[in-house]
């Protein structure tokens, strides 16, 4: 094993002879360690959910945020190593105000999801002359959830920088059985309660602990009232209604 | 700031069919701050001319009492009217004798000249602040919003309007130059000189 | 001989980076058209420097830009912008909206706050939502949308004329009517001709030719524009919205 992989998994910018860059391959790996996260998408808006591991009773859920806001019409959910996520929702932030700013109107899903991928590569030796880089690639993927002219959508990033559309997705720990799940389930004409539902029943099948709205996070992003984090109040609600 | 825009001020002068109207804003002002709102700046001269003066205010005044002096005179040793043209070259004359130190005004003049066969024919005049004379064949202006009254003008008027036309061709002329210059406005007073009367109107406008 | 003595004291020089070019831009916008039209004299001071140079530029198929004041950096400016549309358009899969355009501008212009382009621009075109509009800027970026503008040379002499014909200034609307907030196109392209004409009559800088840019909104018909000679289309599709150009004379003296 380490003899195919000698030397060329320590460059973070170097292929290996067959191709790879492996240092990527490895982050995209450690995605797959982190809590399961899932998107759904209708017609009526997308949802986001994810699973927050609560490790300790003395660890406060609310503390953890693995969904953020990246405009009033965009939000994102993560997976992975949460603390890159801060640098690429920052990053998607100011450029979605940039936008905003120099031409009057919201940024599009796809170019807020384009901007994030634009940094993942960014890795490497910094040359002479130029801003110092980041040492390694991010360890988080991301679930972009936003509404545009083009309506509801819902993209997924991985730290290789590629994006690509879904009509539901899942990632983290669980994500291959969520994903099977979604597979069955997902129909084209959903409600957003539906949604919310099956985000939540996808969720709960794939965790080690029993689901209850401290445990799990629900967003949603519609056209009427844009990005919104779903209070415990109305998490409750539908947890009981499952 | 030039001398010509202390005061502020617009005076405007066309021809209509057998009739001419003649009109003024009627601001005072001291540069920015305005003093009256009820300052004409056009006077009668005879039954038959009217004479708009815009420029410095004190001279407008005193002008006017020259103007009255020498049409008096003009009158008494003619023992006639004086014509609008003999009346414009009066105009011009006196301006240009204060070649090198001018009064501080532009004249448009408006009246009614009489024919040998007796009917009435339209005559209006401007001038420059040392007299050099424009007769025109439409419209005369001066004053502040001169620009702005010669593009609206150049717009709404046509030949051989009838007086109540005229009157209102020259009244949204004034009204909407005016409402473009800071330097005039506040109101308008309009005459409109036709052979058997004149008619003598005050517009209200925008107060600011 | 020259001495010590008679040698001339300082001197100041000065490079003056700009010029004023003259002619006169002017934007009416209808509920579901936009004209955009100006004069093709360029000149300097009492020169004449060109009978035929373009002011009003085709942005996209809704959007048309007129710029008026110192030539070069209009030409300069148009140029930038229409580079900006493209990486829009790279980057985003679509057409700048109008009104994105008006704000692109106004970070554009004020980007140079210190070194201003010295032009007044005008942004005619067709909204997202089917209206006409039409967008003023000031050389520094201030922007406004309008019903309607006149800039340039003959400002002062249009404008006025305007507010008394498109916005009924100083008129009263007979008992029980009102006056409409916007004029129907055959009404609108005559207003321009006068004003141009007016303005052509009376301003020394204006004068030579006219180019009357008319935009339509997406689905409306030529109505208006029927039987106008040398009526030319200058749009890339025609399911959206249509761009055309009008081309008149103005007296040359």
């Amino acid at each position: 094993m380490f003899l195919t992989r000698s030397e060329y998994d320590r460059g973070v910018n170097t292929f290996s002879p067959e191709g790879r860059l492996f240092q990527v391959e490895y982050a995209i790996e450690a995605i797959k360690l982190g809590s399961t996260t899932v998107g759904v998408r209708t017609p009526a808006g997308v949802v986001l959910g994810v699973e927050k591991r609560v490790q300790s009773p003395l660890l406060e859920s609310a503390s953890i945020e693995k969904i953020m806001e990246i405009d009033a019409h965009l939000g994102c959910a993560m997976s992975g190593l949460t603390a890159d996520a801060r640098t690429m929702v920052d990053h998607a932030r100011v450029t979605a105000q940039n936008h905003a700013f120099t031409y009057d109107e919201r940024i599009r899903v796809e170019s807020a999801t384009q901007a994030v991928c634009d940094l993942a590569l960014r890795f490497g030796e910094s040359v002479h002359d130029e801003e110092a880089m980041m040492s390694r690639p991010f360890g988080v993927a991301l679930l972009i959830a936003g509404v545009d002219e083009q309506g509801p959508q819902l993209f997924h990033t991985d730290p290789s920088g590629t994006f690509m559309r879904y009509e539901a997705k899942a990632i983290g720990s669980g994500s291959e059985a969520a994903q099977s799940e979604l597979q069955d389930k997902w129909h084209k004409q959903m409600t957003l309660r539906e949604a919310h539902i099956l985000t939540l029943r996808v969720l709960k099948q794939v965790m080690e602990e029993k689901l209850d709205q401290h445990n799990v996070q629900l967003a949603q992003v519609t056209p009427e009232k844009g990005f919104e984090i779903l209070d415990e109040v109305r998490l409750k609600e539908l947890v009981d209604d499952m | 700031m030039s001398i010509m825009e202390y005061n502020g001020g617009s005076v405007i002068a066309m021809v209509g069919k057998g009739c001419v109207a003649i009109g003024s804003d009627l601001r005072l002002g001291n540069q920015a701050l305005t003093v009256a709102t009820n300052f004409e700046k056009v006077f009668p001269v005879t039954d038959r001319i009217y004479l708009g003066m815009s420029g410095l205010a004190t001279d407008v005044v005193t002008l006017r009492e020259q103007f009255r002096f020498r049409v008096n005179m003009y009158t008494i040793k003619e023992e006639r009217d004086i014509e609008p043209e003999a009346f414009a070259h009066l105009v011009s004359s006196t301006l240009y004798e204060r070649r090198f130190g001018p009064y501080f005004i532009e004249p448009v003049m408006a009246g009614l000249w009489k024919t040998q066969k007796g009917e009435h024919k339209p005559y209006i005049a401007a001038a420059d602040l040392i007299g050099c004379l424009n007769f025109a064949k439409d419209f005369v202006v001066a004053g502040t919003a001169s620009e702005k009254l010669f593009g609206v003008a150049e717009g709404l008027w046509e030949p051989d309007l009838e007086p109540e036309d005229l009157f209102e061709t020259i009244s949204q002329t004034l009204l909407n130059g005016v409402d473009r210059d800071a330097f005039s406005g506040w109101g308008a007073i309009i005459h409109v000189i036709t052979p058997d009367k004149v008619i003598t109107r005050t517009l209200k406008g925008r107060m600011d | 001989m020259s001495s010590l003595n008679d040698v001339a004291g300082p001197q100041q020089r000065q490079f003056n980076p700009y010029t004023e070019n003259g002619g006169t831009i002017l934007a009416i916008a209808g509920t579901d058209f936009s004209v955009i039209a100006g004069d093709t004299r360029q000149s300097e001071g009492y020169n004449i420097q060109t009978r035929y140079a373009p002011k009003v530029f085709r942005l996209t198929d809704r959007a048309v830009l007129a710029v008026n004041g110192f030539a070069a950096d209009g030409n300069m400016f148009v140029k930038k912008v229409k580079q900006r549309l493209e990486w829009y358009r790279h980057a985003h899969a679509k057409d700048m909206p109008l009104h994105a355009i008006a704000r692109l501008i106004q970070t554009m212009l004020y980007a140079r706050r210190f070194f201003p382009y010295y032009v007044y621009n005008i942004l005619g075109g067709i909204e997202d939502d089917g209206s006409g509009a039409v967008y003023s800027f000031d050389p520094v970026g201030s922007y406004e949308r309008e019903t309607c503008r006149a800039a340039g040379a003959a400002q002062s002499l249009v404008q006025p004329f305007l507010d008394n014909q498109i916005y009924f200034k100083n008129q009263q609307p007979a008992p029980g009517t009102s006056f409409p907030a916007h004029l129907p196109l055959p009404i609108v392209l005559k207003l321009v001709i006068d004003s141009f004409t007016g303005a052509t009559e009376r301003h020394i800088e204006v004068g030579d030719g006219l180019e009357m840019y008319v935009v339509l909104a997406k689905g409306r018909d030529l109505s208006g524009l029927e039987g106008i000679v040398g009526l030319q289309e200058l749009s890339t599709k025609s399911d959206g919205e249509r761009i055309f150009v009008i081309r008149r004379e103005l007296k040359k003296d």
